[in-house]
């Protein structure tokens, strides 16, 4: 009783702290009388968001399909190369240093020449969330790869297991934790991605819309795509959250164990 | 004749000389238990044993057939349980059934009969996450059981319980070694574990690694749990003890 009502209580502090920002937000802009093409009051901005829901959703659906697109491809790219470089020593030590140099190149910098090469469609937009996802998620499968203790390999190698059998029943589960992790970082990122792929050229998107309304100077309609582009990323998050649940239930098991 | 035979086996590792000569000999359904401080290379021995690594020198054989670096003839359990957390504790039990090539339906069934003789009964379908430290041993030391290979290497199995859980887990051993009478090898640091447990014991040095000391252990058959109570207990412990200098 006296838990749940602590819990409560614990959730009660931040959103009451949003509410207050928020009423100090609206306050302040209509007390100062700030221009509404510099700050727009989030009253307003809830109500640009209400008037042009269908429209913002139509881009935010093209944004969505490009995250989801190279949010799958990232995944399977980083299997693939996680595999190979686990298996193979040389390939690992080839391919590491090159995997952290790649993670440093300014994305803003390359993603127009993806333009130039692929045009303004959905390629160049996928080809960026591939980027920015890939990273975090082979680096965190190949970490939770490495990690596995050598005796459940030692073990297994005493049952003769295969090396097929030893990757399939021994190491994948065992990175799976730490895989996942990689993952819920991954999709949050990933509309964040896309979003920057279309501000330098799209046909449609969230981030295309975004730069039409700033060149116009109508910023309550950029503060209420990026509302959108928040609500995407943490309904991403969530939907990674809720399949690592029902993926590896028994992780969260060994809180129990010494109960 | 001896079930297994380590003879003369030399390991250098990391440039370290480990093992400097090492003869074992363990009777067939006896138990020779391994003692000696950490470090001395007991477990590369086992790896040794169990086919995972290649000595420098010397040969293992079994049954007395060569068989040095040949994996698969021993079953090896740890001090770590190594259970996989996403399974549940038949299908980890049953995964050297699997393992060679028995359908997974029916290596679950094969499993299950044994769960009763392991202190396991009611306990399949709950994940390892979910278990007490000596039933997670237990479950391990029926996996190994499974493998069905009659020569069991344990290493230090025991080790990270508790006093009382371990005495339980004894007891407890000698009963399934009764039962199913394999070849034991048993290593561990604990002397009176040693003295409890086995029929024979080598008392191994220091780095480089040689036997020290091998003696019989009179009274380990039949079993009970008072032998502490033997007059011949003390000097044999003593004898243990100073081999291993302490």
């Amino acid at each position: 009783m006296r838990r749940k009502l602590t819990s409560i209580v614990n959730g009660a502090f931040p959103l009451g702290f949003i509410v207050l920002l928020l009423v100090t937000w609206e306050y302040w802009v209509r007390w100062k009388a700030v221009q509404e093409w510099i700050l727009p009051g989030p009253a307003l901005i809830a109500r640009t968001l209400a008037d042009n829901l269908p429209l913002i959703l139509k881009h935010a659906q093209t944004t969505l399909m490009e995250c989801l697109a190279g949010f799958a491809l990232a995944i399977i790219l980083s299997f693939v190369l996680a595999f190979a470089m686990d298996e193979v020593l040389l390939l690992r030590r080839a391919l590491y240093p090159l995997l952290i140099a790649s993670q440093t190149v300014p994305i803003i910098s390359v993603a127009p020449l993806f333009i130039i090469w692929f045009g303004y469609g959905v390629m160049p937009k996928i080809i960026v969330v591939i980027l920015v996802c890939f990273f975090p998620i082979a680096l965190s499968l190949l970490g939770g790869l490495a990690a596995v203790d050598r005796e459940y390999l030692e073990l297994f190698r005493s049952m003769k297991a295969t090396r097929l059998d030893i990757f399939r029943m021994v190491k994948l589960p065992l990175a799976l934790p730490s895989f996942f992790s990689g993952l819920k970082i991954a999709a949050s990122y990933s509309v964040m991605g896309a979003v920057i792929g279309e501000w330098l050229g799209a046909k449609e998107g969230l981030g295309m819309y975004m730069t039409i309304a700033q060149r116009s100077f109508q910023v309550d309609r950029v503060f209420a795509a990026i509302l959108i582009v928040t609500a995407l990323s943490a309904a991403l998050f969530a939907l990674v959250a809720l399949i690592e649940r029902l993926v590896i239930p028994w992780n969260r098991l060994t809180e129990w164990r010494d109960l | 004749m001896p079930k297994v035979v380590v003879e003369g086996i030399k390991k250098t590792l990391g440039g370290i000389l480990t093992l400097q000569k090492i003869n074992i000999e363990a009777e067939d359904r006896a138990v020779s238990g391994i003692l000696g401080p950490s470090g001395c290379g007991k477990s590369t021995l086992f790896n040794i044993i169990a086919g995972l690594m290649r000595p420098d020198r010397g040969n293992v054989s079994i049954g007395g057939e060569v068989v040095t670096g040949n994996s698969g003839l021993t079953s090896y359990m740890r001090q770590k349980d190594l259970l996989l957390p996403n399974l549940n504790v038949l299908d980890n039990v049953s995964i050297p059934l699997v393992l060679k090539g028995m359908p997974k339906k029916k290596a679950r069934l094969e499993a299950e009969r044994h769960l009763g003789t392991f202190g396991l009964e009611g306990f399949g379908n709950y994940y390892p996450g979910q278990l007490s430290g000596g039933m997670r041993q237990r479950a391990a030391l029926l996996r190994t059981y499974l493998f069905s290979s009659g020569i069991w290497l344990l290493d230090e199995p025991f080790a990270s319980l508790d006093a009382i859980t371990k005495r339980k887990m004894h007891t407890w051993l000698l009963r399934v070694l009764d039962q199913f009478q394999p070849t034991v090898l048993f290593i561990t640091h604990d002397v009176d574990e040693a003295l409890y447990l086995c029929d024979k014991v080598y008392v191994l040095s220091e780095c480089p690694t040689v036997v020290k000391l091998e003696v019989e252990i009179p009274f380990s058959r039949p079993h009970h749990s008072h032998t502490i109570v033997d007059p011949a207990y003390g000097p044999l412990r003593d004898a243990i003890m100073d081999a291993l200098s302490i």
